[in-house]
C-alpha cells in the first residue's frame, strides 16, 4: 500500500499552478466530508462509547472503563459465538484456499472459452448473500430439498433429514455456503498470479524431464504464494464477518451463531449498545490480525527461499 | 507451449464438469423450481428437470390472478422493494464513481496540501468492517430523521464503498500518460476542461470496474438495510428472507424472487467479467 501511495509525486511539478492547492482542495473535498462524517467521527464515537455504558432501557450513560471488555469473558453466549466464527474461519480458509488453487490450475489448463468458464465460476459471488443463503435453504430442506432427494436416489437413508438438527453438520452446512460465494474470489486473485508465470519456465523444466506434478510444486505455487497470501486474508477477513447465511440458514441459533449476529442480537434486540460496539471493535481487531498473521508468515516463507 | 497429454486434458475436463456443477447447479435447481407446480415439490424419486412447468409463482410474485398471499399483498411489497433495490444501488453507485473520479484524479495530478495524509486514511478505512460503526450510524441517521430515506441508506453505501472506489480511480488515473495532458495545457486549457474533455474519456474500463463493484456491493447488502431500510425503503434482499417464516415457507415464492433477484448481477457478470475481473484483481491486493 505504502508503496503504491509514495510514487506519483512530483510528476506535475513543472505543470503545477497555484490554483492546483484550491481545485485539488474542492475535488477531494466530498470524499472528505462523506469519510469524516460517516466513518472516522463513528469510529471514534465506537471507541468512546465501548468505555461507557449506553443503554436506551437505562438512564445515563455513565462511564466503566473496561467493563464491556471484561464481561466478554464471562459471557456464555458470547464465547460460543466465537467458537462458531472461528470454526467458520477455519474451514473456509482451508477449503477455499485449497479448492482455489486447484480450481484456478483446471481453469488455467482450458484454452477454448475460458471466459464463459471463469464467468460461471465467479457468479455465486455476485450474487446477493441473503439470496445464495435462501438457494441452499431450499436444497438442505428435509422433505423436498435437493441434496436429500439425491442422497436418497443414491439409497442413502436420508429421507427426511434435518442437517439443523445437528451441531456439526449445521455448521457445515453453513460453511458450505459460505465458501460457494467466496471461493470465486480466490480463484480470479490464484488465477491472475499463474497467468503471469512465463511459460519459458515450464519450457525450461520439460526439457530438464520435469513431471507435470513436479513443475506445480516447483514453479506454480512457490509463484503464486503473494497471491495466495492475498486471497487468505480476504477469506479470513469475509469469513470473521460471516452474517447473511447462519441468519437466513439458522436464525438466532446458538448452534450456528457467529459473533456478528452476536453483536446484532446484543444490539438491536437486548439494546445493549456499548457492549455490541466493544464486541465489533474486538472482531475488527481479530481480523486484522489474524491476516497479518497470515500475510507475513507467507511473505517470510517467500524471501527464504 | 507444451502439448497436454491424454491425461492431462481427461483431468482437465473432469475439473470443468466439477467446477460447473458446483457453481452453476444451485442456481440451476432455483430457477427449474421456480417454474415447477408447488404440489410436484416432495415428489421422489427426486426429477432434476420439471416434470410440468408452471409460471405460476411468478405470477403470484407479481399479483396477477392473485391479491393476496396468506392475507399479504405480496406483490405490493416485492415490486416496492424490487424498486428500493434499483434506486439505492444505482443512486448509491452514482454518486461513488462520480466523486471518486473527481477525487482521484486530484489525489493523482494536482499538488495539495495534506494529499498524502488524506488518501492514505482513506484508504486505510478499508481495513474498517462495516459494523464496527454501525450502531453511531443508527444514532445520527435517527438524529437526522434519515432512517428508512433513500438518502440515508445511499449515504451509508457511499461511505462503504468510497475507499475501494477511490483507489481503484486513482490508479487508473495514475496509469495514463502525463504527457497528453502537458499538451493540452500548452495549448491553453484549463485543469478542469483538462479532465473532463481528455482524461475521463479515457478511463471508461476503470470507471466501469469501479462501478460494477459499487452496483453489485450496494445490490447484495443485507445488514445494513436490515437496520437502516426497515419498512418504506425495504431492498430485496431484506424482503425475500420475509417470506421464510416460521410455521410456512412458500419455496415457491422464495425461488421465484431469488430468480429475480439473481437476474441482474447475473447480466452484469455475464457481459462485463472483463471489467469485473480487473476492478476484483485491483480491489483484493489493496
Amino acid at each position: 500500500m505504502t508503496a503504491a501511495v509514495a510514487t506519483r509525486d512530483d510528476t506535475g511539478g513543472r505543470t503545477a499552478l497555484r490554483g492546483d492547492a484550491v481545485l485539488g482542495g474542492l475535488m477531494v473535498a466530498p470524499i472528505v466530508v462523506t469519510m469524516i462524517a460517516l466513518v472516522i467521527v463513528p469510529l471514534g464515537q465506537t471507541l468512546w462509547d465501548s468505555l461507557h455504558r449506553i443503554n436506551p432501557m437505562q438512564p445515563g450513560t455513565p462511564f466503566i472503563g473496561a467493563a464491556n471488555y471484561a464481561r466478554m469473558f464471562t459471557d456464555a453466549d458470547a464465547g460460543r459465538a466465537w467458537t462458531n466464527t472461528l470454526l467458520y474461519v477455519a474451514i473456509a480458509v482451508t477449503v477455499e484456499t485449497v479448492m482455489g488453487i486447484l480450481a484456478a490450475a483446471v481453469i488455467n489448463q482450458v484454452q477454448i472459452g475460458r471466459r464463459w468458464l471463469l464467468a460461471a465460476v465467479i457468479l455465486p459471488w455476485a450474487l446477493p448473500g441473503v439470496v445464495n443463503s435462501v438457494i441452499w435453504l431450499w436444497i438442505y430442506q428435509p422433505g423436498a430439498g435437493l441434496l436429500n432427494g439425491i442422497l436418497t436416489a443414491a439409497g442413502l437413508p436420508f429421507e427426511n433429514h434435518v442437517w439443523f438438527n445437528d451441531r456439526t453438520s449445521a455448521i457445515l452446512a453453513v460453511a458450505v455456503v459460505h465458501v460457494w460465494r467466496m471461493l470465486p474470489l480466490t480463484v480470479v486473485i490464484v488465477l491472475a498470479a499463474m497467468q503471469s508465470i512465463p511459460g519459458d519456465l515450464y519450457e525450461a523444466a520439460r526439457i530438464d524431464g520435469a513431471k507435470r506434478p513436479q513443475m506445480f510444486f516447483a514453479i506454480t505455487l512457490p509463484l503464486i504464494r503473494s497471491a495466495v497470501a492475498v486471497a487468505v486474508t480476504n477469506s479470513t477477513v469475509a469469513a470473521f464477518n460471516i452474517f447473511d447465511e447462519p441468519w437466513v440458514l439458522a436464525g438466532a441459533s446458538l448452534d450456528t451463531r457467529p459473533i456478528l449476529v452476536q453483536i446484532y442480537l446484543e444490539t438491536f434486540q437486548n439494546l445493549r449498545f456499548s457492549y455490541g460496539m466493544a464486541l465489533s471493535l474486538v472482531l475488527t481487531a481479530a481480523s486484522l490480525l489474524v491476516s497479518l498473521v497470515f500475510v507475513l508468515r507467507l511473505y517470510r516463507t517467500t524471501r527464504f527461499e | 507451449m507444451m502439448k497436454p497429454s491424454p491425461t492431462v486434458r481427461i483431468v482437465t475436463a473432469a475439473g470443468v464438469v466439477v467446477l460447473l456443477i458446483w457453481s452453476l447447479g444451485p442456481i440451476y435447481w432455483t430457477l427449474a423450481s421456480a417454474m415447477t407446480p408447488s404440489a410436484d415439490f416432495s415428489a421422489r424419486p427426486i426429477h432434476f428437470f420439471p416434470q410440468n412447468f408452471t409460471f405460476d409463482h411468478f405470477l403470484r410474485l407479481l399479483g396477477i390472478n392473485v391479491e393476496r398471499i396468506g392475507g399479504v399483498l405480496v406483490w405490493q411489497q416485492f415490486r416496492a422493494a424490487l424498486f428500493n433495490s434499483v434506486v439505492t444501488s444505482l443512486a448509491a453507485t452514482m454518486v461513488c464513481i462520480a466523486i471518486s473520479a473527481l477525487g482521484g484524479y486530484a489525489f493523482a495530478r494536482l499538488d495539495f496540501p495534506g494529499k498524502r495524509v488524506v488518501f492514505l486514511v482513506v484508504v486505510a478505512t478499508l481495513a474498517i468492517p462495516g459494523y464496527a460503526v454501525l450502531i453511531p450510524l443508527y444514532r445520527i441517521m435517527i438524529g437526522l430523521n434519515l432512517i428508512d430515506t433513500y438518502l440515508g441508506i445511499t449515504l451509508i453505501y457511499v461511505s462503504a464503498y468510497l475507499p475501494l472506489t477511490l483507489w481503484l480511480m486513482r490508479s487508473v488515473f495514475d496509469s495514463l500518460p502525463v504527457a497528453l495532458e502537458e499538451a493540452a495545457q500548452l495549448d491553453g486549457a484549463g485543469r478542469l476542461r483538462i479532465f473532463f474533455s481528455i482524461v475521463l474519456p479515457l478511463v471508461g474500463p476503470g470507471l466501469t470496474a469501479a462501478a460494477i463493484l459499487t452496483f453489485l456491493g450496494a445490490w447484495g447488502q443485507y445488514l445494513v438495510p436490515l437496520v437502516f431500510s426497515p419498512s418504506a425503503t425495504k431492498p430485496l434482499t431484506v424482503l425475500i428472507p420475509e417470506f421464510v417464516t416460521k410455521n410456512f415457507i412458500d419455496y415457491g415464492l422464495i425461488t421465484a424472487s431469488g430468480t429475480i433477484a439473481i437476474t441482474v448481477p447475473a447480466l452484469v457478470v455475464i457481459f462485463l467479467n472483463r471489467y469485473l475481473v480487473t476492478g476484483l484483481l485491483a480491489g483484493s491486493v489493496k
